[in-house]
């Protein structure tokens, strides 16, 4: 199939905000499907609830917009039934990080075969610009009554203690450069996130483009940066992690995009399932038949029932 | 003279080894043909508490229900002694621990404060002395219980004499003691109880030695000095094989053979037993060949596990969720979100005590109406109930049929009385099971689709991945799945996802398979229930029909959409005098559903809501009550 921008995107009209961040990523993202010719039948976005939310219905591939918190679990399921396909999940800063927290860490701890896209615009922009969690301690964004008294979760720390394997961070005006990001999360083979600032220019005041314009820098404009687990020894994952943590906590003056961590050699959670079962490899759950030779009858018979459930028989033998 | 049903009680510490006692017999018994059924009561507690197993043994059918008093209590231990000392029937029998002989009332530390003080008083009105002595005593002269006693430790001693076990290991044997006791009172063959530890125990030869050793050794001492009163008759059951299975092991059963591909669950009482069961089986292997491969999948929560059940279903395998009122509480979001989409999904539910943790380990039938109402907003959901063992296993399979065909969420509403019940079922018949998948697309063209084509009720399906193109929103949307808040296409989408929906269901699935007539209509009274009520009802009836009264019975099996007219049509050849409802809440949630949804008025009522399960005899007592009057409502308080 060919790979022309249209097959990615529909034309259904966008209904963000002019100027939104969330329309650098939906660019960004096709350009990167464009460039890994991905086949947009095989390619499933999962979003949740928020502005971010809506991203799905903007492309021509599968997309489920599911509940707010809760993509992450959705896309697992999908991920998991079929692992042949390229799942994404787009959710935003509340989604992702306040009401869906627990799912977040939980796919590190298994690092499924993902990428989690990550709408950081600090507020809940979809219900007129309250705190999210990725707001710092007492900034008063637009629409807030005072400062926010809550601690700001920091996305790249939480994702690599959790276990995500490859973590970066992109700016939504920087396409070009975020569509290389998300393109090696998607080759990346394990749970990957892809934290983008994403400027909100209705509710969100503080963190605007032109906050934005003199403090983002790229990582590997540092020729010392290697990010890149590559014997997988225990040191050298701490030292790495390690230093993406330091990184991480770089926010103010400058601010860095980039690759923070990326460890390729960790088992996904698909690979965990398969060494327990084979068959799961072998075909994935979704090709498999339940349905016996005449259409209609289960493709368990009644004597495989009896060898399987063999430990629950009894024999019976009368006195 | 042999008996054609023996029932049986055993109790003692949680973790003192008497659900390997109950196992163990159950197994020896299966071994010889018998029908037995085994309910587990225990707390929510690990080690310390109170838990007994009461067993139904019959040589003539699959038993149904337990029944008090008992022919034989078994204690383990001195609080059993106290908590069922009115358990057992006269001229029954109780062993005991005459070790534990001198232990008083107040020194058992893990009986509850309530029933210690309610056991004071009572004992206090017989004039029995706060000690296991007196109480004995009394058992025996006044009120015709064959007391058994035997020093467990000396039964201990001997063990240590001739396998060399230590104290810790010795201890576990303890629960070995009844089995022996049974086997000698029900002249049970050693080689059968040898059978069901090899069960138990395989591959574990010493202790299986050390037991039998131990069994027929106390065996022939009761035998010698009691003969074998509680023998039962050569069984008359005619299977070649049975199954020992308990709830949440035939379920998961049923779910294989359904095609299941995807479980997810988040711990609980008493639901997690089920996916730990399907887990074991996950790679379906028959002789090292594998079937299949079932993916169950423990989540971070009830909300992961519902929709990562929803997200596999969506990609188009057969999908389930399995948990109780808590973690159910948590899924009603999810649920919404399946029903607005159209995903076929299977919620197993196993009703415990709420509300909140309520009754943790204990049965209930309180979620019916939360079952059918689970969820913001209106959508098409199917709830069915299963009455026992095997149309649970029927049933499981069953639900996915509906779920696909119907492309809605579908709770399968079971108990804890069914979850935690072992017994001896023959292998289900194949020939009538169905795999019917609906309008399920596997292989598609590739590009958009529409996946909620409003000119049918029941839009084809093409599954995530399949070529097709789709999208899912939980907002309302168009026939593509794109967000539209027009009204015009909101009518059309409510319609076909709500009232169409139920409307096609209720017309399709014969009534008939939806509820059950036991008996018939010109009998002397109806008796309505669902779920585990089967089997007590049933037995109640049999036994007022010796009694000169004919009763029927109708179990509701779906309960949503119920088959309002057909219900109905049986509800009015019996008339209102006539008719009971009994049940395991305090709402009379069966008798509301019917009301709401016929406007017929069920003004006779039998409750229970204390956790245990409905007895025969009260039930059979409160029915002979309520044929009295022209309304009322009696609360069942039989428990232990
Ligand atoms: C369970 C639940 N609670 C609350 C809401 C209301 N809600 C809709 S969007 C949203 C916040 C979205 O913020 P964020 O996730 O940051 O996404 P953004 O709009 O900023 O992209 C909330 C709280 C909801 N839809 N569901
Ligand atoms: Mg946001």
């Amino acid at each position: 199939m060919q790979s022309s921008r249209l097959n990615y995107k529909n034309d259904l009209w966008i209904d963000w905000c002019p100027g939104c961040g969330d329309f650098g990523i939906v660019n960004a993202m096709v350009r990167a499907f464009q460039d890994l010719k991905l086949d947009p039948s095989n390619v499933v976005l999962v979003s949740g609830i928020g502005c971010s939310g809506k991203t799905p219905h903007y492309f021509n591939v599968t997309g489920v917009h599911t509940l707010h918190g809760r993509a992450i679990p959705f896309a697992t399921g999908i991920k998991l039934a079929n692992p042949q396909l390229t799942v994404i999940v787009n959710g935003g800063d509340g989604d992702l990080l306040g009401i869906g927290a627990g799912h977040f860490v939980a796919v590190g701890r298994r690092n499924i075969d993902i990428t989690v896209i990550l709408h950081d615009n600090q507020v809940y922009g979809l219900t007129k610009g309250q705190a999210s969690p990725t707001l710092p301690r007492d900034l008063k964004t637009k629409a807030l009554a005072k400062p926010n008294i809550q601690d700001a979760i920091n996305p790249i720390a939480l994702a690599i203690a959790s276990g995500f394997t490859f973590v970066a961070r992109g700016y939504a005006y920087w396409p070009e450069h975020l569509k290389e990001l998300i393109k090696m999360a998607i080759e990346h083979k394990g749970t990957a996130l892809v934290d983008v600032l994403q400027p909100c220019v209705t509710y969100n005041d503080i963190f605007v483009v032109d906050y934005y314009k003199d403090r983002v820098y790229k990582l590997e404009n540092d020729p010392n940066w290697d990010p890149v687990v590559k014997e997988n020894s225990k040191d050298e994952v701490q030292e790495k992690q390690a230093k993406a943590l330091e990184k991480a906590r770089e926010w103010g003056d400058r601010i860095p995009v980039g690759v923070f961590y990326r460890n390729p050699h960790v088992e996904t959670f698909e690979e965990r399932i398969a060494k327990f079962n084979p068959l799961y490899e072998q075909v994935p759950p979704v090709m498999q038949k339940i349905v016996g030779e005449d259409g209609v009858s289960p493709s368990i018979t009644r004597d495989d029932f009896r060898r399987i459930f063999e430990a629950s028989l009894v024999k019976v033998e009368k006195l | 003279m042999a008996n054609d049903k023996v029932y049986l009680l055993i109790g003692g510490a949680q973790g003192s080894g008497i659900e390997t006692t109950s196992y163990v017999l159950t197994a020896a018994l299966a071994r010889r043909g018998y029908g037995v059924l085994s309910n587990r009561e225990y707390f929510s507690n690990i080690v310390g508490r109170h838990s007994y197993i009461q067993m139904a043994v019959s040589s003539e059918e699959i038993p149904r229900s337990h029944t008090f008093p008992v022919d034989f209590v078994g204690a383990i231990d001195a609080e059993t002694v106290f908590t069922h000392y009115d358990d057992v029937r006269e001229g029954g029998y109780l062993l005991y621990d005459k070790d534990t002989q001198n232990t008083r009332l107040i020194q058992i530390k893990s009986m509850e404060s309530e029933l210690a003080e309610r056991l004071k008083e009572r004992f206090q009105e017989l004039g029995i002395e706060l000690k296991l002595a007196s109480l004995i005593d009394y058992l025996a002269n006044n009120v015709g219980v064959k007391v058994i006693g035997l020093s467990y430790r000396a039964v201990l001693d001997k063990l240590r004499q001739k396998y060399g076990l230590g104290l810790a290991q010795l201890q576990r044997y303890r629960s070995s003691i009844p089995i022996g006791v049974v086997a000698g009172l029900m002249d049970l063959d050693i080689d059968s109880v040898v059978y069901g530890l090899s069960k138990r125990f395989a591959g574990r030869q010493k202790i299986v030695e050390t037991n039998r050793f131990l069994v027929t050794e106390i065996m022939e001492e009761v035998k010698e000095l009691y003969g074998s009163p509680l023998k039962l008759e050569k069984s008359k059951l005619d299977h070649d094989e049975l199954l020992l299975v308990s709830g949440n092991d035939i379920v998961g059963m049923g779910k294989a053979v359904g095609g299941l591909r995807f479980q997810s669950y988040y711990p609980i009482t008493p639901a997690a037993d089920e996916s730990l069961f399907l887990e074991r089986y996950e790679s379906l292997r028959a002789d090292g060949e594998s079937k299949g491969s079932m993916l169950i999948f423990q989540t971070e929560d009830e909300i992961a596990a519902i929709t990562s059940a929803i997200g596999a279903a969506l990609a188009g395998v057969r999908s389930s969720t399995t948990t109780s009122g808590p973690g159910f509480s948590l899924m009603a979001e999810g649920i919404g979100w399946a029903g607005m989409n159209e995903v076929p999904v299977v919620i197993t539910i196993y009703q415990r005590g709420g509300p909140s943790t309520g009754l943790p380990t204990r049965g209930s039938q309180a979620d019916m109406l939360f079952s059918i109402f689970a969820g913001h907003g209106e959508f098409a959901k199917i709830v069915i109930s299963s009455g026992d063992h095997m149309e649970a296993f029927y049933d499981s399979i069953w639900a996915f049929n509906l779920a696909e065909r119907y492309q809605t969420p579908v709770i399968h509403l079971l108990d804890k009385f069914l979850a935690n019940s072992i017994t001896t079922l023959p292998v289900p018949d194949f020939s009538s099971i169905r795999i019917e998948r609906g309008k399920i697309i596997l292989e598609a063209d590739k590009g958009p689709f529409k996946r909620f084509d409003t000119s049918e009720t029941i839009s084809p399906r093409p599954v995530i991945g399949s070529g097709a193109i789709t999208w899912y929103t939980g907002d309302e949307h168009d026939e593509y799945g794109h967000i539209s808040e027009d009204p015009v296409n909101r009518d059309i989408m409510y319609e076909k996802r709500t009232v169409k929906k139920l409307e096609l269901i209720d017309k399709e699935v014969p009534p008939e398979e939806r509820v059950q007539l036991y008996g018939s209509t010109d009998a002397d009274f109806l008796l309505v229930g669902w779920g585990m009520v089967k089997g007590p009802a049933l037995d109640a009836l049999r036994e007022l029909e010796g009694e000169g009264i004919k009763g029927a019975y109708l179990s509701l099996r779906m309960l949503n959409p119920l088959p309002s007219e057909y219900v109905l049509g049986i509800l009015e050849k019996f008339g209102q005098d006539k008719i009971i409802v009994a049940e395991h809440n305090i709402m009379a949630q069966a008798a509301q559903l019917i009301r709401m949804n016929t406007g017929f008025q069920i003004k006779k009522q039998v409750l229970k809501y204390n956790g245990r399960p409905i007895f025969k005899m009260e039930l059979a007592d409160a029915i002979k009550l309520l044929l009295e009057k022209k309304e009322g409502r009696v609360v069942l308080k039989y428990a232990k």
